[in-house]
């Protein structure tokens, strides 16, 4: 009787019990945007506190579940029981309630101690310098070899200031002179120099955005009209992965941008590529007639090109945009896809990167371009765009100046004139 | 003695004059077919329209959400475009919270609770049925946008100069259930019409006329199901004899007046910076955004709690039914679900650990969403020992119930690895969240909800659900529910996050996209399953004796379907679970002298509260007509208005009417009922 009742109930359980294994042992945890997967002492600690909350969880749902199943099994009606009524009022067991009450809050207990720590540990890079035997009594597990947990200094930190705009991300390095004003903003792909501390300045121009690297830190909110900061520091070189996270209209889902974390002197020659204007164009060639349609299509309002173009602040800075591996707010891809894709798995490392490839980027250009230009629908219908809704042709919205639709689309040979002009700005 | 035949099954009216009101209307009374269905006051038949309509619109909510599923089925898909997979989700969310599930717990608030305290009605009928017409009318409202959204695909409006004045051309809502400003908003500074340009177009108009309509909808019902548990008990039913369920009616009610102005507030004030210019969320005109969230989650953090405490109740009457045993701790399941009630409101800005609130505030938050944790563990172990020494009868409502505890209890621990602030903002708005939310408010809530319509249905209907056909439904949507929720832990952990139409090949998230939509399917053929056959047992069921599962509550002790008037003679109660004991031996039930020939009061039926909701209609319609520079809206405003004051003026000029019905009495059980033994002071 009672093994036939098991052996139904198994029977039921099986499926999900096969399901849930196999799920845990087929799942990656070092995918892209994972974040079980801590590439810096801030994803770190948050990690380390998921999982103490882990093994509470797993402990108490063994205890509690198990218990339950087990009144189930051993307290069900069976064919010869006493058919007498049980009439007695449930009171309860005061002794039962108060010591499960307590152990409940023992458990919580659990988890409370380092989750204040971990708050205060990510709010912010400390003003002041800690000793490192201070610091391991407030946060026990910084001492066990994990050099990741070492509070860097405050003179030592990195300031970027990001600024979220419907649907793209704008970095500025104000320390190192790379800002909007100076004409050398960096859009949608951010790059940090590894083992250093950044502090992150979240500000956004329109609605709420979040900012989300998951294997770098946890996400903090761009409000508008507020001053969130975060602080971040990655401890291995790679191409990694960051997400909006707040839902912020209809093109929510393409704004994502890149964060590459590079060898300090490697990101000292970025600084300096990044303040360098625009090379000049060859005469006589596609890119000089492309620049030429810059202009005249009025792209150069918005967008700026240093040495060719500086009206534009509104836009994407475009001075460096054939080095730039993604485009659109990073939803297209510059990297040959297969080639990125067969090198994540081969080497299991989803932070390599494969540099630019000149077609892809040009094919994208020309994609993102052209479906933004036309999709200024006289009907007014929604077209198949890249990114719904995007300013490019939603400028009106702002006011900027009333244009017509002609100074938007393109040919096809216009197209290409312009992807060949962009393509030549480093 | 057999309660069956203790009432007799017809009762009689008493011929008396017609009820006139001072204006000399006559008000309908015991009217038959859809006239009776439109006038009612009775609370049965307004508990079962209210589940009628929640049922209908549980069934658009789940169509919403297996088209986002199929849109994530794989990566880069192009099902639905983005904008129209936002408002799915807006729709959806807004949906199964307003339109579903809340109505669906005021179905079982008005069926069960006048039965389970032993009286005939609530304390304000009229009111009870206006409750219901606005629901209604502002259910429509909102998905009259739908109407508006297929209009504008099919180009019906292109034609019209308004249309052509319009920026953001979506109609229904693309704004979320959460609606944060300043996306719901504006920015920029107002016109000389006071119209500040928008993030998002009417469709948010549609979202905020309806919301707010909907809320007057559960705080009349809410008043009403408080001052009829406190007053309306009969003699003997103290409030620690009162059936959980009833308990936790009183508290979600608390709950409701409470959470819903903070709501109320925040949407008048979004419909100002909408319409009229004002600045309230306007950042580039010095408001603040975060105050939205701060007003949206100290009504939306309750709201869960509102959600999930009816279910709580139904599950506290299943399990001590089919255990054959009392419920293990009642005083203390009282308590934790009034503690769950108050601490609902100290834990709201767990919703914004990522909006920089700064550590100490985070800190204290995080805190107290650990200590909610105490209360609503509490009653799980309490469930635990209801059945702990009983004997288990497996039927559907237990097996969902047990179901519901199992689920609960997954959505809980999910939860309490949310309070962990520091791993919260890496799930936060990732697929953890939806994975966290759904167990609680579908593998909890919606199995809660269930067990209790199979629970009831044979006391609303007289008749039995199909046993195997309910078990299969169960198996289906227990299934599909794990398979489609289970891989969103892991996605989430992945990365992925919510709210978003589509997603690129090689994050490593397509597997359990698709296992989890192939789950969504299986879920879906089993709520439509489930409610097929509930449909079915309403009309065609086997019929079914007054009590088949062996009640302990007072609803048990009346015949099936429950005649009009309830008790034929009020009931006197000498104990918790005083119908069960009763039943076994001990005289634990009584009956007052009233009744039979001298008749039992009964409220006349009135057309008012139908007059007076629909004017909500046209408020509801108007407002976002006149967001679409539709000329004239305004008129249709007015007019609304017009209707809402004319049909409150007649309601209150109809006095309060009321007629006589001869109920049949045995004599013998009238009396007082000896006190238990067993029952102690309280």
């Amino acid at each position: 009787m009672f093994s036939r009742f098991f052996s139904r109930a198994g029977l039921f359980a099986a499926p999900f019990l096969a399901l849930l294994i196999a799920g845990c042992s087929k799942a990656d945890y070092t995918v892209r945007q994972s974040t079980l997967d801590p590439k810096g002492p801030v994803a770190q600690i948050q990690y380390d506190v998921f999982m103490d909350t882990v093994w509470l969880v797993v402990v108490l749902f063994a205890l509690v579940g198990g218990l339950m199943v087990y009144a189930v099994i051993r307290f069900r009606s069976r064919p010869g029981d006493d058919t007498a009524p049980i009439i007695e009022e449930g009171h309860g067991n005061p002794l039962v309630e108060i010591g499960l009450i307590t152990a409940s809050i023992g458990a919580l207990v659990f988890i409370a101690v380092p989750t204040l720590s971990a708050i205060w540990y990510t709010d912010d890079v400390p003003a002041e310098s800690v000793p490192a035997s201070k610091l391991s009594a407030w946060y026990p597990r910084l001492e066990a070899g994990k050099e990741v947990y070492a509070k860097p200094l405050e003179e030592q930190v990195l300031e970027i200031d990001v600024i979220g705009k419907q649907w793209w991300f704008r970095f500025e390095y104000p320390q190192l002179g790379l800002t909007n004003d100076a004409k050398h903003s960096v859009p949608n792909e951010m790059v940090i120099p590894r083992g250093k501390a950044v502090r992150i300045n979240l500000r956004s121009e329109d609605v709420i955005h979040s900012f989300w690297i998951p294997k770098i830190a946890g996400k903090v909110d761009l409000m508008p009209g507020r001053k969130n900061h975060m602080w971040i520091q990655a401890n291995e070189v790679g191409h990694y992965y960051g997400q909006c996270a707040e839902f912020c209209g209809d093109s929510h889902a393409y704004m994502l941008f890149r964060c590459e974390v590079v060898e300090p002197e490697e990101f000292a020659k970025w600084v300096q590529r990044q303040k360098s204007d625009a090379a000049p164009v060859a005469p006589n060639t596609k890119a000089e007639k492309g620049k030429e349609l810059f202009g005249a299509k009025t792209c150069a309002m918005c967008h700026n090109i240093s040495g060719h173009y500086g009206a534009g602040a509104f836009a994407p800075d475009l001075t460096h945009i054939a080095s730039r591996k993604s485009l659109a707010g990073a939803w297209l891809d510059n990297r040959d896809p297969k080639a990125q894709l067969a090198k994540e798995q081969s080497t299991k490392n989803t932070e390599q990167s494969v540099e630019v490839d000149r077609a892809t980027l040009k094919a994208n250009l020309i994609k993102w371009i052209g479906s933004s230009g036309v999709s200024t629908g006289a009907d007014g219908k929604p077209t198949k765009d890249v990114k719904p809704g995007n300013r490019m042709h939603y400028y009106k919205m702002f006011n900027v100046v009333s244009l017509t639709e002609t100074h938007q689309s393109f040919t096809a040979d216009e197209l290409d004139c312009l992807a060949e002009y962009l393509l030549t700005l480093k | 003695m057999s309660h069956d035949t203790h009432h007799a099954p017809v009762a009689s009216k008493l011929d008396l004059a017609p009820e006139r009101s001072d204006l000399g209307l006559i008000r309908p009374d015991r009217t038959t077919g859809w006239r009776d269905w439109l006038t009612t006051v009775d609370h049965k038949k307004i508990g079962v329209l209210y589940g009628a309509f929640a049922m209908m619109y549980f069934l658009i909510g789940g169509v919403e959400a297996l088209a986002i599923r199929t849109q994530l089925i794989r990566p880069d898909n192009d099902f639905v475009t983005a904008r129209m997979y936002n408002q799915l989700f807006t729709m959806h969310g807004t949906t199964m919270i307003f339109l579903g599930v809340m109505p669906l717990s005021a179905a079982f608030f008005n069926f069960l609770v006048p039965l389970q305290i032993g009286a005939r009605d609530v304390a304000f009928p009229r009111l009870n049925a206006f409750s219901l017409w606005t629901f209604v009318f502002g259910a429509f409202v909102l998905n009259a946008s739908w109407l508006f959204e297929f209009g504008h695909l099919a180009g019906w409006f292109n034609s019209f100069d308004w249309h052509k004045a319009l920026v953001y051309t979506d109609f229904a809502p693309a704004n979320g259930w959460f609606s944060y400003a300043p996306l719901s908003g504006t920015f920029g500074q107002a016109d000389a019409s006071l119209q500040a340009p928008r993030f998002t177009g009417v469709g948010t108009d549609f979202w905020i006329i309806g919301i707010q309509v909907l809320g007057i909808a559960s705080l009349a019902a809410s008043f009403n199901f408080i001052c009829t548990i406190i007053n309306m008990r009969a003699k003997g039913m103290t409030m620690m004899r009162l059936p959980v369920f009833t308990w936790m009616t009183l508290v979600t009610s608390f709950l409701i007046i409470l959470a819903f102005p903070a709501i109320t507030v925040a949407l008048i004030e979004l419909m100002f910076d909408r319409q009229f210019g004002a600045n309230f969320f306007n950042p580039s005109a010095g408001g603040q955004p975060v105050l939205w969230q701060h007003l949206f989650w100290i009504f939306g953090h309750p709201e869960v709690y509102i959600l999930v405490l009816p279910a709580m109740g139904i599950v506290s009457e299943i399990l001590p039914t089919f255990s054959g045993k009392a419920l293990f701790g009642y005083p203390i399941i009282v308590f934790s679900g009034a503690v769950i009630g108050f601490l609902g409101f100290a834990v709201w800005s767990h919703h914004m650990f990522t909006t920089g609130l700064g550590p100490v505030p985070t800190a204290a938050f995080a805190l107290l969403t650990m200590a909610i944790a105490v209360p609503t563990g509490v009653k799980i172990f309490n469930w635990i020992g209801t059945l702990w020494g009983g004997r288990i009868r497996f039927t559907p409502p237990m097996v969902l119930a047990l179901g519901f505890i199992w689920m609960f209890m997954c959505g809980g621990f999910s939860g309490v690895m949310h309070s962990s602030a520091p791993a919260d903002s890496q799930q936060q708005d990732s697929y953890f969240v939806i994975a966290h939310f759904h167990y609680v408010l579908l593998g909890g809530v919606l199995l809660g909800l269930m067990a209790g319509l199979y629970f009831w249905f044979p006391k609303i209907f007289g008749r039995m659900p199909n046993a195997p056909l309910a078990y299969i439904a169960s198996g289906l949507v227990i299934l599909g529910f794990n398979m489609a929720f289970g891989p969103m832990h892991y996605l989430g952990l992945a990365g992925m996050p919510r709210r978003t139409h589509t997603y690129h090949a090689g994050n490593g998230w397509e597997t359990w996209n698709y296992v989890s939509t192939i789950g969504a399917y299986i879920l879906g053929a089993g709520v439509f399953l489930a409610f097929m056959n509930l449909v079915w047992t309403a009309f065609k069921g086997k019929k079914c004796a007054s009590d088949p599962w062996g009640g302990r509550t007072m609803e048990w002790s009346l015949p099936s379907p429950v005649p009009e008037y309830n008790f034929a003679q009020s009931p006197i109660i000498a104990s918790r679970d005083a119908y069960f004991e009763d039943k076994h031996g001990g005289r634990r039930i009584g009956y007052e002298n009233d009744g039979g020939n001298a008749g039992v009061h009964m409220p006349s039926q009135s057309w008012m509260p139908l007059l007076a909701g629909a004017g909500f209609l046209f408020i509801g319609l108007g407002m976002p007509m006149m967001s679409m520079h539709v000329p004239h809206a305004g008129w249709l405003v007015i007019t609304g208005l017009t209707v809402l004051f004319v049909g409150i003026w007649l309601w209150a000029l109809e006095g309060p009417g009321g007629y006589m019905l001869k109920t049949p009495v045995a004599p013998s059980s009238s009396g007082q009922p000896a006190p238990a033994a067993t029952t102690s002071a309280h």
